[in-house]
């Protein structure tokens, strides 16, 4: 064997390895969402008999008022607030690149600070406010708290990505005669909007993966995350076990994770080695 | 990490002027402007519900006794502080940021050394499957974990039954260790691809030049890598570890699906948790939130002071070369 | 917008049933109905008493979490808030006392209070109560039975026609080999089990349950409280329940009671339709339920009848609500002794009235009807004080894991916890 096929050949390995570590308990999971219910006490890795139930009892069947309403809260609510966080963000992340004012750092020493910061502390006089104000149990009322998970990752991505653009790009344009607006569109747009792109995909990660405030904050179907639904999932009485429903669902919420890291995952190992910062 | 290559801004080359005219003035409104909802939103989700549970952990305060509100002053910290459910918690959460972060440290340098090298015709892939675990929902991975070693579901006592002290009858989670090597375990998994592409991102750094001299001057391999390559990655190496060291503080999700905190496995966020929300013991409750958040404040200033992590490097280091460079043109 | 929505998701939910009732919705006002997971039945009587009212009020579902813990937490999180969509709530009744003390639940008014307890059964009308009123309408029953494997017994030469005691069944289990089914996971099934054993000698938790969290004592340091402990701790340490224990849940101890290794079990009805189902399925052997008995529930002493645990779902109504008279109205409605007959037979939860249970169509689907009926009548209710799940999680906490449950030491550490929780001198 030539070093070049045995240098392949270990590769093929580590590869293998590294593709097993990520993916096995995804699989495991996947495996036990197309369980019968007999089989789930079966003690095996795949189904003897593959079957859509559990599927079925999310979409159609008996689990389909608590999962659909949270799916759709879940989408809505971390769209909204990934949205919010990166138009604020972009916003503030182009003043910290492009002007020189005081409070710069103390800016961007807030989002740290904001980043490290224990859900679970401020979650109770969150609760208390959001009870007296009536923002209890409501979109609102998730959105604001997930700002806190969202906005600072997204300053500190943004203002990485947008400290690289060459802004003289813009001058150079002027000179050539475009207007400011133009030169901007046609200069800066395009090269800081795969900053944002990737800053709005981390923020929705974020937002997609929350569980405390989601537990915390609702209490219905009107607001309730899928995260938190997860662990509300019940079998066919209130004393059955919920597995097949619950790993059905759960491979439900990891598929949109999935295509996007698929689709991005350049953007998304640059934008999260740029920021270095995890919410 | 950007490096040295970011081109100088505008801005930047200007910012060295010592004139304070009427156009600095413009752009501090504009950079406020700019930048202050953002500012605003932050500080108003954080800032005051800390404040407000630092008021409300000086009471003796349940939600279902209103009228039974009374101002104890510190008495609930006295009770934590004297209580050894705390202080289990407390060394538990502990053990567990040691132990995730000692690891991942050493997996995401494996998993980084493996990006770093690979053929360009795997990197796509290794980049797509370790970015899953990242992405994957917290709540989705303590479940996954839960199912496969549950004694009733899973299929792990089944197939490693030959390993000696595995067999059907093992219950992972009814015993105090096995719950927290597997609570650890699904940490680990789900959170070793961010520290392993933070120290890419390092790697990445290590001038090539430096380990080829070292090569010529007949350095081993792992004299390479702890003289030349540990050495220039010190810097994102802790950044890496400190923000691991803080998010693996915070642990919440994975405890709360696979024991609830039971066989002894409570962590500081769970007993908050369960004080304020379970309970309603909204005085106590606080008092747990506010002395998990000095922890982490604590550890992080003693990551800043001690050992000089720069967190804004990042961003303000090579704004700072950035300037440097500007400069000197 | 968002109540538009989850309107708009409850109707979806019942889209099919919805169609007959769908005319001039808009101006009915909505009774919102926090249910506890169920199978669908709670849905079904919503959709049946609103086309009963023919426009007067519309019920409309909303789905609690699975355990009663955490339902009490969601339900007692929004009664704080002063949430006035809580128009009536499945509750269970150890968390009644809590949120009746602070005035969270709306006074049942006399007329409702006697038309709907007319017939209900002892049990059941205690957990409804608080300082001897009635705070809410018992809607179903639920308590545990003995369930034996025929085989099992006949092999352990065990009689099931007269009362057997706990001591009858560790023997029988030792000596077959075979596990025990109780409830051992750190959970609100503990506290049932500990609750029952000591009533079942004549003892209560709790010396006076409606005194303040100063002055509340326990019973647990006594002779009872000994022999309690010592059963559990029997089963526990000699690990007749099996490996896993620790993780025995009503439906876990049901799956291995269903297993070859299955014996005697404890347990809620819902076992006999969930089991039925399993064979039909092939999970479990097909001939598998004929080989099921069902008895009173043990006995700790032989001389003394048994208090089974007592459970089920009582309806309250929120103080805040903006419709009280039309929630009345509504659960006068849910409640009735057919419907509850209904649900005992599409859902499996008994009835907490008696006429309901003289149904024929009862007796061919659970054929232990009377067994469960007679356990209704002598069941007791866990302590019934506002401080319960300070009281339930301690008891929780103590004696889990069961093989570390000792006879001598764990009632006193347990009564001494309660104490310490409630003085506010300890964390839970």
């Amino acid at each position: 064997m030539n070093p070049k096929t045995k240098s392949r050949l270990g590769w093929t390995v580590v590869t293998v390895l590294v593709l097993g570590y990520s993916l096995f308990p995804v699989a495991a999971i996947f495996a036990t969402s197309f369980k019968t219910p007999g089989d789930l006490g079966n003690q095996t890795f795949l189904p003897t008999s593959w079957t859509w139930q559990n599927y079925e009892m999310i979409f159609v069947g008996d689990a389909q008022g608590l999962f659909l309403s949270a799916l759709r809260n879940s989408i809505g609510i971390a769209l909204i607030a990934t949205f919010i966080a990166v138009v604020l963000a972009t916003l503030c992340a182009y003043a910290i690149a492009r002007l020189d004012f005081p409070g710069k750092r103390i800016i961007l020493g807030a989002a740290l600070a904001v980043s490290i910061f224990p859900v679970i502390s401020v979650v109770t006089p969150l609760f208390n406010l959001w009870r007296t104000i009536g923002l209890y149990d409501t979109w609102p009322g998730l959105i604001i708290p997930y700002l806190s998970l969202t906005l600072p990752i997204s300053i500190w991505t943004l203002s990485a990505f947008f400290r690289q653009i060459p802004w003289d790009l813009e001058q150079a344009a002027q000179v050539d005669g475009a207007t400011q607006w133009q030169a901007f569109r046609k200069a800066i747009v395009p090269l800081a909007a795969p900053g944002v792109f990737t800053t709005a995909i981390l923020a929705f990660f974020i937002a997609w993966n929350d569980f405390v405030y989601g537990i915390s904050l609702t209490s219905t179907e009107a607001a309730r995350p899928v995260p938190a639904a997860l662990a509300f999932f019940t079998g066919a009485s209130q004393f059955e076990e919920p597995t097949g429903a619950i790993s059905a669902a759960a491979i439900v919420v990891t598929i949109p994770v999935v295509v996007l890291v698929l689709l991005f995952q350049r953007r998304i190992v640059s934008g999260l080695t740029q920021g270095a910062v995890k919410g | 990490m950007s490096t040295a290559a970011v081109p100088a801004t505008k801005r930047g080359v200007k910012a060295g002027k010592p004139v304070k005219s009427q156009r600095t003035k413009a752009e501090a409104r504009l950079g406020w402007m700019l930048a202050g909802p953002a500012f605003v939103v932050m500080l108003a989700v954080t800032a005051y519900p800390i404040a407000q549970a630092t008021f409300d952990s000086l009471f003796s305060y349940r939600l279902t006794t209103p009228d039974e509100r009374e101002f104890i002053f510190l008495d609930n910290y006295l009770l934590l502080f004297s209580d050894w459910t705390f202080w289990r918690a407390f060394l538990v959460t502990l053990l567990i940021t040691l132990v995730t972060v000692a690891i991942e440290l050493v997996l995401g340098f494996a998993l980084a050394l493996v990006m770093h090298r690979a053929l360009k015709a795997l990197r796509g892939a290794l980049r797509t499957a370790i970015l899953v675990p990242y992405a994957i929902i917290t709540v989705v991975s303590a479940f996954a974990w839960y199912f496969m070693f549950d004694i009733n579901s899973g299929f792990v006592n089944n197939w490693f039954s030959w390993v000696p002290g595995i067999s059907a009858d093992l219950d992972w989670f009814g015993n105090t260790w096995t719950a927290l090597s597997i609570i650890m375990a699904a940490e680990i998994w789900k959170t070793t691809p961010f520290i392993a592409l933070l120290l890419l991102a390092g790697l990445a750094q290590v001038p090539g030049e430096l380990v080829e001299a070292a090569k010529v001057d007949g350095a081993t391999r792992s004299q390479q890598f702890t003289r030349v390559i540990i050495p220039n990655m010190k810097a994102a190496i802790m950044v890496a570890v400190l923000f691991r060291a803080l998010d693996a503080f915070r642990i919440f999700d994975s405890v709360f699906v696979m024991t609830g905190g039971d066989q002894n496995t409570e962590v500081l966020a769970l007993l908050a948790y369960r004080q304020s929300i379970s309970r309603l013991e909204i005085g106590l409750g606080s008092a747990v939130s506010v002395v998990l958040f000095a922890c982490v404040l604590l550890m992080c200033f003693i990551a800043v002071k001690l050992f000089k992590v720069d967190l804004a490097s990042g961003t303000d280091q090579s704004q700072a070369k950035a300037k440097k460079g500007g400069a000197e043109q | 917008m968002k109540r538009n929505w989850s309107r708009a998701a409850a109707a979806a939910a019942a889209a099919t049933m919805v169609l007959t009732a769908c005319g001039g919705e808009d101006d009915v006002p909505v009774l919102t109905w926090y249910i506890n997971p169920d199978d669908g039945g709670q849905q079904a009587l919503a959709q049946q008493c609103t086309d009963e009212a023919e426009g007067a009020y519309r019920i409309q579902t909303s789905l609690l979490p699975n355990d009663a813990p955490a339902q009490r937490e969601q339900l007692a999180r929004r009664l704080a808030a002063g949430d006035s969509s809580l128009d009536i709530m499945s509750i269970d009744p150890p968390f009644i006392p809590e949120l009746a003390e602070p005035g969270f639940l709306a006074p049942v008014p006399e007329d409702v209070a006697e038309r709907t307890t007319e017939d209900t059964l002892e049990g059941a009308l205690a957990g409804a109560m608080w300082n001897d009123e009635l705070v809410t309408v018992p809607f179903w029953a639920n308590t545990q039975i003995l369930w034996y494997r025929e085989s099992v017994a006949e092999a352990a030469g065990l009689d099931f026609s007269e009362p057997v005691t706990w001591d009858d069944l560790i023997e029988a289990a030792r000596d077959q080999g075979k596990y025990l089914s109780i409830q051992g996971i750190r959970a609100e099934s503990m506290t049932v089990w500990v609750n029952s054993l000591m009533e079942s000698q004549g003892e209560s938790i709790l010396v006076d349950p409606s005194a303040g969290a100063e002055e509340l004592e326990t019973n647990l340091e006594s002779e009872a409280g000994q022999r309690t402990a010592e059963i559990i701790s029997t089963i526990g340490s000699e690990q007749l329940a099996g490996p896993g224990v620790a993780s025995l849940d009503e439906n876990q101890s049901m799956l291995m009671f269903q297993r070859d290794n299955g014996s005697f079990m404890v347990n809620w009805p819902f076992v006999w339709p969930a089991t039925n189902a399993a064979a039909e399925e092939g999970s479990v052997d097909a001939d598998l339920p004929d080989d099921i008995g069902w008895a009173e529930y043990p006995r700790v002493d032989p001389d003394i009848p048994a208090a089974p645990p007592l459970g089920g779902i009582n309806l309250g109504v929120g103080a805040e609500s903006e419709h009280p008279e039309l929630a009345f109205e509504a659960i006068e409605c849910i409640v009735r002794p057919e419907n509850q007959t209904e649900y005992f037979l599409t859902n499996g939860n008994p009835p907490s009235s008696a006429s309901a249970f003289d149904d024929p169509a009862i007796e061919e689907d659970f054929p232990m009807a009377e067994t469960i009926r007679d356990a209704l009548d002598h069941a007791a209710p866990r302590p019934q004080t506002p401080y319960y799940n300070e009281i339930s999680e301690s008891i929780q906490l103590n004696f889990t894991p069961v093989s570390g449950v000792d006879a001598e030491r764990t009632p006193a550490n347990t009564a001494q916890y309660i104490l310490d929780v409630l003085r506010g001198e300890r964390l839970l």
